[in-house]
């Protein structure tokens, strides 16, 4: 049957059970017994329109919001410690986020709208493994590790490792996010977020971050990201490796920034295209290394 | 001269909307906000694909849930057309409210009713098809007109006439005027291109909803989205065989439409259904998925040819107007006229040749999008007067003002039998300001450009006409009316079929009004209406309404001279009296110049009327205008091109307009904004896109990946100049021309040339995407 007719967006079209833990001890109970079939809403912008879309049809759904005390940004040991309920907004309005961390702030200011972004988290947006997800590029280049719990224990997962392929990352069934944990910066670094999309507001057709550390003119390390060019969002290994211990310039910016179509893989999709996003992810990385590298000159006068 | 503002009252001044308070609160009631005790909620089941034939649709699981269903067996099954605009001899009919034969994919083939929007659902998910036959889906017209093609439709009905449908072209259209054999002869310069357009959705913010309530007498009421409340009744009884007078189809606001409800929409009739069967009222709200399958622009492939003199003087014109008309008739044959009418109508080509064709595919059905096919022909055209410009090495606006349709010529954008003389035209004026303002003459060619970031300034000239109206009778019906009274306080009640889209239609009338019988436009009640009390209006279409509440409130002072003539003494001839708004007393004034103690206040007659029981003083009116008068647009746009992501941004724009006497300066300057925007979506961004092998639509109708400009994509305010032109339409109400399409039709024919100017690329397909951008400047446009 045709899609349109399984879908009716005024209402929540199926049934599922509902639950809303007031603990995280009863939520990952709650999970590891419901486990596989139940799905965690915290923001609810994407799973809800998935629902209503019929992408998704949990049987079981567990509201995590009425959570007490995983809402917070903090910062404690060198490390930004970011809880799962969390919103864009909160993020948006932290000025741990906008001096420390600026090319997530760069990607909160370009996703969705206001509304959207006071709804939605921050966990989420990872949880839900879109390869154009706006946190993923920033947070990866920022070196975020995601903690996960369930009845088992807490362990940690580099955001690295943590994307498998559109909508699939590396939580068991069972597995909650309940904290994201982004090391500050050294001084002297910086990273900024790029990204482009049909409009403001929309989902990225691609999209890049770069994370510099300049040290007496010269690149000491260096991260590249890119979204929506690729299964799961990417880093850009060759890049990276073409500005590590290279001058600070643009010729090294520029040369590193061609490296990166070794590690991508677009595809043609409604948004966009395979050879248009292949043209402009090495524009996209070039100019987030400028935009980077412009800050730090600004934060060293 | 003095200027509008101080020649009037009212008109010319910016007063609020009435209704902006309660729109921008919530408060105002909209079809779907609209509920009645014991109302069922209706859904709608579509076919699962585009092009099939159905053996069977079985419909018990959905009946034991206790949900009332219907299918093509339980509605009249003689076709119809949804639009009643063309007279009945010339109207193409190929609609069924439900079909065993669906031809898209989101063809209605039954529909169900239950006591909660739940119930409905699970119920519509129930029903299960048997088909005959699938066919592949024809997405492509051209590959539709080939002999290896399915007939989509064989036979339809012209009038009442059956005629066959051949290659799938479901109605023609060609003209020829002059010699053009001469005019290829005389031409110095040809040149010949073919551009494509894009299916846009018209994305009016309220999603169609029709409510059908059954009252006691055996009468319907209607609640639903449309622009035309008359239509959408002669269709239900039509289609019924519903005595006009059981029906009654309330004015419920509308949520924008931009044509998309210029018909009555299929989920009206499909209401109308299911109350019947059900015997209970019946509610469908569309969601906005439903409704992105329900309706979208036509798809027009254009091929022009033009020639003209080294002089710059146009020999000829040729146009093929291939339209995608997807896999209904809405209006197609209409439209096919009016291309041909814009393409006339735009400049002298002195000899010409057209050729349209309307060709069936098995996509949503096309129906009238603001412009109504003068976005699109305008945009070929001002590219290919561009192309000749470059080519002969004339400035396009010489090109465009030796050769344009103005003053004294005569005129027919709505078609061939829709024709009148221009009696004021405010082009040139327009040009030489709009070109001061964007700084015309410092523009460089695109040769003279480089780096990442290049801008790019165009120029597009169009216009659009003042409804239908016409000297003769001709295919098309457009006649509207209204009911002015004058209450016994001097206040005004003012009753009318017309629909205000978001526009000011009405806004427009109440002031034009208020200026003819001086009373304050906030005093004048515009009465919620429906076909019961209305006369026949055709519907808010073609941007024409401003005529017919002047009309009556000249009638209505007629009668309140006679009345002053009984009141004052001495007094004989009504003819004698002037009427004025007097601002101190804060009403109307009746007086006879020179003579102090003639003088006697308007809420003074009207009360008096009562008081001695000489009756109500009120008119009623049915009003046929008799000229659709041009009003003219030109933008003048500037871009810049990021030449290596292939973005682009309006910079800059000025936006002029000739309508004549402009009765309410913020509305059409917001009206210009609109336009703009709507037109740079159409020019940069949107598409329904169909996957070839489904024929689904690729975003499954979900605006995530439908997109629009948001207020951030549009150039800042203080960038954006409104200049409107000196001039005053002798056939027009104070001198007034219709705006809202005229302020959209030149839009993407100046983004296309500002970004050609820019880049030195010309494209021929719209929308020009940044993909397509950057494809056509190579590898990146590094240098």
């Amino acid at each position: 049957m045709s899609s349109l007719n399984r879908m009716n967006t005024r209402i929540l079209p199926t049934s599922f059970n509902y639950y809303e833990p007031r603990t995280i001890d009863e939520a990952l109970k709650l999970l590891s017994e419901l486990s596989p079939e139940v799905r965690i809403l915290a923001g609810g912008t994407d799973l809800i329109v998935k629902m209503k879309a019929r992408q998704v049809e949990p049987k079981n759904i567990i509201n995590i919001k009425r959570i007490e005390g995983l809402r917070y940004i903090t910062e404690e040991k060198g490390k930004i410690k970011i809880g799962a309920l969390a919103t864009w907004r909160d993020l948006e309005k932290s000025w741990q986020i906008s001096k420390k961390i600026p090319a997530l702030f760069d990607a909160i200011s370009v996703m969705g709208s206001v509304q959207v972004r006071s709804m939605a988290t921050i966990a989420g947006n990872l949880c839900n493994a879109s390869p154009a997800a706006d946190s993923a590029p920033p947070l990866l280049v920022h070196g975020a590790i995601v903690k996960a719990s369930s009845i088992r224990g807490t362990r940690e997962i580099p955001l690295d490792k943590f994307f498998l392929s559109p909508g699939k990352t590396i939580l068991m069934p069972d597995e909650i996010v309940v904290e994201i944990e982004i090391p500050v910066p050294p001084q002297r670094s910086s990273s900024a977020f790029l990204k482009l999309s049909r409009t403001a507001m929309d989902l990225a057709k691609a999209s890049a971050a770069a994370y510099l550390e300049v040290e007496d003119g010269k690149v000491v390390d260096a991260k590249i990201a890119l979204g929506a060019v690729a299964p799961r969002p990417v880093r850009s290994l060759s890049a990276e490796a073409e500005l590590i211990g290279k001058p600070a310039t643009e010729e090294t910016f520029s040369l590193a920034s061609r490296q990166v179509v070794k590690d991508i893989s677009p595809i043609d999709d409604i948004r966009s295209t395979a050879s248009y996003r292949k043209k402009v992810s090495p524009i996209l990385v070039e100019d987030a290394l400028k935009l980077a590298f412009s800050r730090i000159r600004g934060e060293l006068g | 001269m003095l200027n509008i503002a101080e020649r009037y009252s009212f008109i010319g001044k910016d007063i609020p909307r009435r209704d902006a308070d309660s729109k921008v609160r919530g408060l105002l009631e909209f079809s779907t906000d609209i509920s009645v005790p014991g109302m069922y909620y209706g859904r709608i089941v579509y076919s699962p694909h585009p092009f099939a034939d159905i053996e069977e649709i079985d419909t018990r699981e959905a009946e034991s849930m206790g949900a009332v269903v219907i299918t093509p067996k339980d509605v009249p099954s003689k076709p119809f057309n949804i639009r009643l605009v063309s007279v009945n001899e010339v109207t193409f009919k190929d609609w069924n409210i439900l079909t065993f034969s669906p031809r898209y994919l989101g063809d209605p083939v039954a529909a169900v009713a239950a006591p909660s929007e739940e119930l409905a659902q699970k119920a519509a998910e129930s029903i299960k098809f048997k088909f005959r036959k699938v066919y592949d889906p024809i997405l492509d017209a051209f590959e539709s007109m080939g002999s290896q093609s399915a007939p989509i439709r064989e036979k339809i009905l012209k009038g009442e006439e059956e005629i066959p449908v051949r290659r799938n072209v479901g109605a023609e259209l060609n003209y020829l005027e002059g010699d053009l054999e001469k005019g290829k002869r005389e031409a110095d310069v040809v040149i010949e291109r073919a551009f494509k357009t894009n299916r846009r959705y018209h994305f009016q913010l309220e999603p169609k909803t029709s409510l059908c309530v059954p009252e006691h007498d055996g009468r319907f009421s209607i609640y639903t989205t449309t622009q035309t409340i008359h239509n959408t009744r002669i269709l239900i009884g039509q289609v019924f065989g519903i005595p006009l007078s059981k029906i009654s189809v309330k004015r419920i606001p509308i949520g924008g439409s931009f044509g998309s409800s210029i018909q009555t929409n299929l989920v009206t009739l499909i209401s109308v259904a299911l109350c019947m069967k059900a015997k209970k009222p019946v509610k469908i709200s569309l969601t906005r998925e439903e409704d992105m399958y329900d309706h979208a622009d036509y798809e027009m492939h254009l091929k022009l040819r033009v020639g003209a003199r080294r002089s710059g003087e146009l020999t000829f014109g040729e146009l093929v107007n291939i339209m995608d008309i997807g896999a209904h008739q809405v209006q197609a044959y209409p439209l096919l006229g009016t291309a041909l009418g814009w393409f006339v109508s735009l400049y002298k080509w002195k000899n010409i040749k057209y050729e349209g064709k309307a060709v069936y595919t098995n996509k949503t059905p096309s129906c009238a999008f603001r412009g109504y096919g003068a976005p699109q022909i305008s945009w070929a055209v001002e590219s290919i007067m561009d192309e000749l410009a470059e080519e002969l090495g004339m400035d396009p606006l010489d090109l465009k003002l030796k050769n344009y349709v103005g003053l004294g010529d005569v005129f027919w954008g709505q078609g061939p039998t829709v024709r009148s003389v221009i009696r004021s035209d405010g082009v040139k004026e327009l040009v030489e300001k709009g070109k001061q303002l964007i700084g015309w003459d410092r523009r460089k060619p695109p040769s003279m450009k480089q780096g990442r970031y290049r801008t790019g300034i165009g120029f597009g000239r169009s216009f659009h006409t003042s409804g239908a109206g016409g000297p003769i009778s001709g295919e098309v019906i457009d006649y509207t009316g209204a009911t002015l009274k004058l209450n016994e306080d001097g206040t005004l009640d003012y009753i009318t079929a017309l629909q205000d889209h978001g526009g000011g239609t009405l806004e427009a009338h109440a002031k034009i009004i208020a200026e003819e019988l001086g009373v304050p436009p906030h005093l004048i009640n515009i009465v919620p209406s429906d076909t019961s009390v209305t006369p026949y209006d055709v519907c808010t279409h073609a941007s024409r309404g401003t005529y017919v509440g002047g009309e009556a409130a000249q009638i209505v002072k007629s009668k309140v001279f006679e009345a002053a003539t009984r009141i004052l003494p001495k007094a004989v001839n009504p003819e004698a009296f002037k009427l004025v708004y007097d601002e101190t007393l804060e009403q109307a004034v009746v007086y006879v110049e020179g003579m102090k103690d003639m003088r006697i206040t308007l809420s003074e007659i009207a009360r008096t009327s009562w008081q001695r029981n000489w009756g109500t003083i009120a008119a009623t009116v049915s009003y046929r205008a008799t000229s659709a008068p041009p009003t003219f647009t030109v933008f003048f746009v500037e871009v810049e091109v990021d030449t290596y992501t292939g973005n682009v941004k309006p910079k800059r724009v000025v936006a002029g307009a000739d309508l004549g006497t402009v009765i309410n300066p913020k509305l059409a300057e917001g009206q210009l904004h609109g336009g703009f925007v709507m037109g740079w979506s159409m020019a940069y961004l949107e598409d329904t896109i169909y996957d070839r092998r489904t024929g689904e639509l690729l975003n499954k109708g979900m605006v995530v990946d439908y997109k629009i400009p948001t207020s951030q994509d549009s150039p800042k305010l203080e960038d954006f100049k409104v200049i409107f032109a000196n001039t005053y339409e002798p056939t027009g109400p104070y001198g007034a021309k219709g705006l809202g399409e005229a302020a959209l039709n030149p839009v993407a024919g100046a983004v296309a040339n500002a970004i050609y100017n820019a880049v030195g690329v010309r494209f021929y397909t719209l929308p020009i995407t940044p993909e397509r951008i950057l494809e056509a400047i190579s590898g990146g446009g590094k240098q």
